[in-house]
């Protein structure tokens, strides 16, 4: 079911083309970093006023508020983009060992922001008003930081792992030389 | 002559598979680090982040943490080149991505630190030079990515 959906998805027109196009696929990998350096940056940032590290003449409740919006931005084109390269090599992704536990630490991720949302991240300006930063406030920060540093690794790895060429129907290969294009290799629909 | 001597360094880097990822891990951990740390000096001196500072109380605050993660991008980023240094002077975005770097890393401890530092720039000299310094932090990411498609 999974498998026929990212079949359907990499085969549709749009990410046919995105497939194609020899600057496209670099372009949206490039803004991926970007929005990488954007989101992460602030989440290590505010994750360090959490622990108590970094920025302690600010007060919690202005980091974490207030590079809020940023944060979303920067997340909203990482993820945007993260899509992007999902869908123009689906199928290649689905098998993809690192893809699979990127995937699972950033369920982690969502359990993390929900299970202390309440404690640490709804209400900020009340750990500024405790006496020391509170226990929970400092979990929450070492798990985003280690969470989040490791999703980074497994995206990388990704494109460690040579895709399974006799399951899947549509591969990039570069070619050799400068011209920096992109080959289609062989790119067929899967027969149902 | 340089290339020969850099080939004994390239067979250590390169005798193990994990040198290499795990040098990368750094590299991307840490630059992601870096620039986002700048990206919030920038926001600040742009008009949104945190308001409620001063630019040089929001530089004061990151610019040991970003020092840091340069330090091990600078570190990591050298270990990645030793290993194929010929095909790394050959790449054209390879050779972007230097010159992108120096002209960041100058702009960022001369121009961006001054104008962060003085509270009262004028907010259309703040504007261009934090648009100046995420212009040159992202063509730095985008050279880098480069490398692999040129």
């Amino acid at each position: 079911m999974l498998l026929s959906f990212v079949q359907w998805l990499q085969f549709t027109g749009f990410f046919t083309a995105l497939r194609g196009s020899a600057y496209a696929y670099p372009i949206v990998m490039s803004l991926h970093m970007v929005g990488i350096a954007l989101f992460g940056g602030m989440v290590m940032l505010t994750d360090l006023r959490l622990l108590g590290w970094s920025m302690r003449k600010h007060s919690i409740a202005d980091v974490v508020n207030q590079f809020r919006v940023p944060k979303r931005w920067g997340l909203l084109l990482t993820v945007t983009c993260g899509f992007l390269m999902f869908g123009s090599k689906a199928e290649e992704y689905y098998y993809n060992a690192f893809f699979r536990t990127k995937l699972i630490l950033l369920t982690l991720v969502l359990v993390q922001e929900l299970v202390f949302y309440r404690s640490v991240y709804a209400d900020p300006a009340a750990l500024d008003r405790a006496p020391a930063i509170p226990v929970n406030a400092k979990l929450a920060a070492a798990l985003s930081l280690l969470l989040w540093t490791s999703i980074a690794c497994c995206g990388r790895g990704i494109g460690y792992i040579e895709p399974p060429l006799d399951k899947i129907h549509a591969q990039m290969l570069p070619h050799s030389g400068y011209e920096g294009e992109i080959a289609l290799c062989f790119s067929s629909r899967p027969t149902p | 002559m340089l290339l020969i001597q850099t080939n004994a360094i390239a067979d250590a880097l390169n005798s193990s598979e994990w040198v290499f990822p795990i040098a990368e891990c750094f590299h991307i951990t840490a630059f992601a680090w870096s620039i986002g740390l700048i990206a919030a000096v920038d926001y600040r001196l742009l008009g949104f982040g945190i308001q409620h500072s001063k630019p040089s109380e929001v530089l004061r605050a990151t610019a040991p943490w970003t020092l840091l993660g340069l330090a091990v991008v600078l570190l990591s980023g050298p270990l990645l080149f030793l290993s194929d240094a010929r095909m790394y002077l050959h790449n054209p975005s390879f050779v972007f991505k230097m010159y992108a770097l120096a002209l960041a890393i100058i702009f960022n401890y001369t121009i961006h630190r001054k104008i962060a530092q003085s509270d009262t720039a004028s907010p259309g000299v703040r504007v261009v030079v934090a648009v100046v310094s995420l212009a040159l932090w992202i063509s730095v990411v985008f050279g880098g990515l480069f490398i692999a498609f040129a």
